[in-house]
């Protein structure tokens, strides 16, 4: 299967084993993802449109009309861009007075966008036209040694009229993954409860409180080691964690993977080709009955 | 912030009480206009929205009351609030609405209602969101570096030391980028902006 796929700044910058990890596995189960050629910025969820909303609309339908050409399905591996970019389809169809101004804009560049490209984040790509079954088959390393809580943060799930990954509530499909993966999946209450990756910059000290609130749900659950789909909510949980245990004096050490990542482990894939030196809690710990160290 | 709102408040008692009246019923219009403020006279206060907050707790008012601001017409107490600054647009309230309210996407335009109307509260928020669009308008992606050193407080030491700390953890696992992005189409980017602008937003 062949898909127009979508990086996203954040790919390209402070999540390059995310890309690592999805390029490492598509090849094993025989995905092409195949760049949107010159893409730029998403239009982000709210950093620009809360700024300038007509030009955020814009920047998402540039992409959607570079990506038109290619006939091809747009995947994304950030669920922040995954929601900015579905949603454009949405704002285009509903609201003709600002298509038609999105329409000159992507004149303006020489571009147009008849609003056919159809969004869907990397996961449900997996899951639904892959499916676990094929994932099953490669399996090599069952990952034994883990207990994942996996967290779905808020853009693969909500606003459920765009982003229907999964039950809204008590989404599943990932812990279907993380079971098929051989290891145990964790029930816990933050699991769909926002992790403040909006407000990193703008409000640290609201964004660690919602953070730690996350970790301690996770912790009081029984899990190892966590797993998510999204680069914000991947760098809240992994890259700012030593600053949750800083902040409030408490120890939370937990190993956070993309779930891409996960999947790599189980096929049997080098760490180092899934870039899991890149992540900065160390998963050295819970991986060492399990699989080769990183 | 309070004095801003102290100049409003008496500002807002030397108008006449019809006038008052006039100028309550046009926010609520204005609202409806925009994205995600079509249904707000639906909302019957059953509070789904302020349960489910995972910010409620560093608002000055919660969804709820922000609605029921609108509709008695409390125009500046609603644009001066910190509740748009501090909704994270994790749409919670927007999926568990019964009535269809739209929220969050009211909390990014009330945002830009702000902005625009220069009724900012001192501080990092409306930087953030010129800053980021500025990065962007640029190269056509995100440089994160140069956002960072836009935003950096030089005279907050505490603040310079943590974010010294994290760019360095970034760096060290390869992951902050030293070399600006630049797409092959920036300029047609930046005519995309002429374009929208020329129309009013």
């Amino acid at each position: 299967m062949k898909y127009a796929y979508y990086p996203g700044c954040s790919v390209k910058s402070t999540m390059k084993e995310y890309e690592e990890s999805a390029k490492a596995i598509s090849k094993v189960l025989e995905l092409e993802l195949v760049e949107i050629p010159d893409w730029n910025c998403c239009g982000s969820i709210d950093a620009i449109y809360s700024f300038k909303p007509l030009y955020a609309v814009a920047l998402a339908a540039r992409n959607l009309a570079l990506a038109e050409k290619m006939q091809m399905d747009v995947t994304t591996l950030c669920s922040a861009c995954y929601y900015a970019l579905a949603r454009t389809n949405k704002i285009l169809k509903e609201a003709p007075g600002i298509k038609s101004k999105v329409d000159d804009a992507l004149r303006n560049a020489g571009l147009t966008y008849n609003g056919g490209v159809r969004v869907r984040h990397f996961a449900e790509v997996l899951l639904s036209d892959t499916g676990l079954e094929k994932i099953k088959e490669k399996l090599k390393v069952p990952l034994t040694s883990l207990k994942v809580a996996s967290y779905y943060g808020c853009f693969m799930v909500r606003p459920p009229n765009i982003c229907n990954f999964d039950n809204a509530e008590h989404p599943k499909r990932l812990d279907e993954l993380v079971e098929t993966l051989g290891a145990a999946k964790v029930d816990y209450y933050g699991k769909t409860r926002c992790c403040g990756g909006s407000l990193d910059i703008t409000d640290e000290e609201i964004m660690l409180k919602m953070s730690r609130a996350i970790f301690l749900s996770a912790k009081s659950a029984g899990a190892n080691c966590m797993t998510t789909a999204c680069t914000m909510c991947h760098l809240n949980l992994d890259a700012f964690q030593k600053n949750v245990e800083s902040r409030f004096d408490i120890g939370i050490d937990l190993p956070v993977f993309h779930f891409t990542q996960l999947i790599g482990l189980a096929f049997g894939i080098e760490p180092k080709q899934l870039g899991l030196n890149r992540n900065c809690v160390s998963p050295k710990k819970v991986l060492s009955s399990t699989v080769a160290q990183p | 912030m309070s004095h801003e709102k102290d100049k409003l408040s008496a500002e807002a008692k030397n108008i006449p009480q019809g006038e008052r009246k006039e100028s309550r019923k046009a926010f609520i219009k204005e609202v409806m206009k925009m994205p995600g403020g079509e249904k707000i006279l639906e909302c019957i206060q059953c509070g789904s929205c302020a349960g489910g907050c995972p910010t409620r707790f560093a608002m000055d008012y919660s969804p709820m009351q922000i609605i029921k601001m609108i509709n008695l017409g409390m125009r500046e107490e609603v644009l001066l609030s910190s509740t748009i600054w501090v909704c994270s647009t994790c749409y919670t309230c927007t999926t568990r609405c019964p009535r269809e309210v739209n929220f969050t996407m009211l909390m990014m335009s009330l945002k830009n209602e702000a902005i625009r109307k220069n009724l900012v509260k001192d501080g990092v928020n409306a930087k953030f969101h010129k800053y980021f669009f500025e990065v962007i308008n640029k190269y056509g992606r995100m440089y994160e570096p140069e956002l960072f050193f836009k935003l950096l407080d030089k005279t907050d030491v505490y603040s310079l030391r943590h974010s010294a700390s994290l760019g360095l953890r970034m760096l060290r696992k390869g992951k902050m980028p030293i070399k600006a992005p630049k797409i092959e189409q920036t300029p047609w980017v930046s005519k995309m902006l002429e374009k929208t602008d020329e129309k009013g937003v």
